[in-house]
């Protein structure tokens, strides 16, 4: 019994080797780094507890910080579903060029984030880019708009983010509706639902725990996204307006050059997720069973 | 027909191997290729390759078994991958570094003194705007590889036809500023990086007012002055005549916005731009008579408008791995015909930093020196008045200011600035929030000398 334990474990070993080297590690020696005064390359530190923790929890920046990433990430979850979940319902259909427009949808999703965010800064441009030509040309503004300005810059990357990740929910939703037994439409068809509510009564609950799967994943991603924010802004003066919570950390780790305080916000962020997860895990228990 | 046996194929083909391998290079033979790391920020193909053809050429002539490779990095690059090769244990031979940075090296021991090197290129001869920016403690620390400067890049045609003179002070930039906005144009236009907007102007704007980032002998922050709260003032007002986007724009677009005509005068500018005004200016228009630098104006508690040198330093690193071969390679690149080449591949953005080439002939018998004089002459105006501080700089002393490349990258200028700019905020209250951030921030890094 005890050699069969042993070689349970001599078994184990590689997996747990490697979850505590690239998974663990990582998350204990932030936590560690968070404890000191550490610049970012020099090799000066000082032990200061949670020195950082205190200084955040007063930081303006950070509140703000906090602010526009709960702005962008609620605003780009809700809208990816009110584009994603319509399209995918849509690409369920048959209808002739199905297969090619399945296709063509993941576009977005596919080409690298850089080329994105550079194809909508051209399109946005209030110099030169496209939509301004068509919005003056169309009369429909007197003068271009900034996009990438103070006012429309939180607005352009939403509608950027949206663009580029909407196609993760339509496949995800399109994958779950192609399962739903045909025969349940049928059934409520006879008993004389209609389309709205076919989709109310067969459609939702047949996809409420991929609803509940789809809904966690994108509101962690967008509430960590990084190089999305980053390169519509850098660091400029306008990404006040937009700086999240990962492009600050980001900030006082490489460009303050405070490592300790960077670790600290990375934390704080792991732990907002954490409690955000369990909140939500025993809101939508029964999604989560399922 | 004769047949070659395997011991004799065999030994041939050892032998043949051996005498490619012996004719190859003396490295292979019992001597290590040695290679001689070199980091500038000279990103231009010409002045790469015209480094590669004549200081590195003629170095790995004199140093059988050495090998340069050279690097070329943008400024936000070299900065990081800068610190992080230091981190690592491991930089680079030689290497440029931004004058802002060199003193906070320079007091964790990462410099080695160059006084002999600065001695042989002829001590004298440096230009007095350059010599002393890496000076500590009776040695230098750096040497400049080159001295460039920003201004203002003007429609001089437009200027002239509304009968305006350049401006002298904040309010005549502004009169200016309001006689230039026409419909469809706007007057001017910023970048929107960061580094600019929320350093380097900044910095040139507390010079030609008479303010300083800090205060000398405490350091503490000066966002609350009266200089800065006229800066802001000035800003504000002078912001309704750019493009509404302009925080979200960059360099290149202004220097684009400049040449299809979209305004009249780009807030940064250097030699650089002659290139892009000669490649996308209106033909009829691609001379200095419709494209001048304006220097920059002076504040009312100022009196003289100061300007950024542009202009690297090179530095040897405690570290290095070959530290006299690394100042032998600048010996060859300061090396008269190499030098003179160097600073053709961008004339006049990289004008020589030896007094006794500022008029030689063979350094102004460039063409595109000869075509755009006026240019070269605005630069030997602004050495002649000692309008020039190097990148980030407020007073010549701010070299010993160990955290300026904190304070660039901590954002807290440039959001103060685009807050009072675009924002429309109140300066004094924005000027309030930025003091208690800087403090904030030289108490975390241990540079607090205030009570």
């Amino acid at each position: 019994m005890r050699k069969s334990a042993l070689a349970g474990w001599l078994l184990l070993a590689p997996s747990l080797a490697l979850l505590g080297g690239l998974v663990l590690f990582p998350i204990l020696y932030n936590a560690w780094l968070s404890l000191f005064d550490k610049h970012a390359f020099l090799p000066v530190q000082s032990f200061v507890g949670l020195k950082h923790y205190v200084y955040f929890a007063h930081d303006e920046e950070f509140w703000n910080s906090f602010r526009h990433g709960l702005i962008y990430a609620a605003a780009t979850l809700v809208l990816q579903l009110a584009v994603g979940i319509p399209a995918a319902l849509l690409l369920n259909e048959g209808f002739r060029g199905r297969n090619l427009l399945r296709g063509v949808v993941l576009f977005p999703y596919v080409i690298p984030t850089i080329v994105a965010i550079i194809l909508w800064k051209w399109l946005l441009n209030d110099s030169y880019g496209l939509v301004n030509h068509w919005l003056v040309a169309g009369r429909v503004t007197d003068a271009p708009v900034a996009w990438l300005g103070k006012d429309w810059i939180m607005t352009s990357l939403v509608i950027t983010s949206v663009w580029q990740f909407f196609p993760f929910v339509v496949v995800t939703y399109l994958a779950r509706l192609q399962t739903i037994a045909p025969e349940l439409y049928e059934a409520a068809t006879v008993d004389g639902a209609g389309a709205g509510r076919r989709f109310l009564h067969v459609t939702l609950p047949q996809t409420a725990s991929v609803l509940f799967v789809i809904v966690l994943l994108r509101s962690i991603w967008m509430f960590t996204k990084f190089d999305t924010v980053w390169l519509m802004a850098g660091d400029g003066g306008v990404s006040r307006y937009i700086r999240t919570l990962p492009v600050y950390a980001y900030a006082r780790s490489f460009t303050y050059l405070q490592a300790g305080m960077g670790a600290a916000l990375a934390v704080i962020m792991f732990l907002i997720l954490i409690l955000a997860t369990a909140a939500y895990f025993r809101v939508f228990r029964h999604e989560a069973l399922s | 027909m004769p047949t070659l046996s395997r011991r004799h194929f065999l030994a041939g083909a050892a032998g043949a191997a051996g005498a490619a391998l012996l004719t190859r290079a003396p490295a292979a033979v019992g001597q290590q290729v040695r290679e001689l790391h070199v980091w500038h920020t000279e990103v231009d193909p010409t002045t790469v390759k015209t480094i590669q053809e004549t200081s590195i050429a003629e170095f790995e002539r004199t140093h059988p078994g050495f090998k340069v490779r050279q690097q070329a990095l943008g400024w936000g690059d070299l900065n990081t991958k800068l610190l992080s090769s230091l981190a690592a244990g491991s930089p680079p031979d030689l290497t440029q570094l931004n004058p802002f940075m060199t003193a906070s090296l320079y007091v964790k021991n990462l410099l080695r003194p160059m006084d002999e090197l600065i001695r042989a290129l002829g001590e004298s001869d440096i230009h007095e705007a350059t010599l002393r920016l890496q000076y500590f403690d009776g040695k230098y620390y750096g040497i400049t590889h080159a001295m460039g400067a920003t201004y203002f890049c003007e429609r001089r045609d437009l200027r002239e036809k509304k009968g305006l003179k350049p401006p002298e002070t904040f309010d005549d930039m502004l009169k200016l500023c309001a006689a230039l906005t026409e419909s469809g144009r706007m007057a001017f236009q910023m970048p929107g990086e960061k580094l600019y907007m929320g350093f380097v102007h900044p910095a040139e704007l507390l010079a030609s007012n008479a303010g300083t980032w800090v205060d000398a002998k405490t350091w503490r922050p000066q966002f609350t002055g009266r200089s800065w709260l006229e800066i802001l003032g000035y800003l504000q007002a002078l912001n309704k005549f750019q493009p509404a986007g302009w925080s979200g724009q960059k360099y290149l677009d202004t220097q684009a916005a400049l040449a299809t005509g979209k305004i009249a005068m780009s807030y940064l500018s250097g030699a650089r731009a002659i290139g892009y005004i000669e490649k996308y200016a209106p033909e009829t228009m691609r001379d200095p008579e419709h494209f001048a630098p304006l220097l920059r104006p002076r504040g009312p508690s100022g009196k003289l408008g100061t300007t950024t040198l542009d202009g690297e330093n090179w530095a040897v690193f405690t570290q290095s791995k070959y530290p006299n071969e690394a100042f032998e390679f600048l010996r060859l690149f300061y090396k008269k015909e190499h030098y003179l080449a160097y600073c053709h591949t961008v004339p006049i953005h990289l004008t020589p930093i030896f007094k006794s080439m500022l008029s030689d002939p063979a350094y102004l018998g460039n063409e595109r020196i000869k075509k755009w004089r006026p240019w070269h002459d605005t630069m030997l105006t602004a050495l002649q008045q000692k309008r020039l501080l190097p990148l980030g700089f407020t007073r010549p002393d701010d070299n010993l200011l160990p955290f300026l490349a904190e304070l660039d990258g901590s954002s807290i200028v440039a959001d103060m600035v685009v807050e009072v700019m675009v924002g429309g905020k109140n300066p004094k209250a924005e000027a309030e929030r930025a003091q208690k951030r800087a403090e904030e921030l030289l108490t975390q890094l241990g540079h607090k000398r205030w009570s």
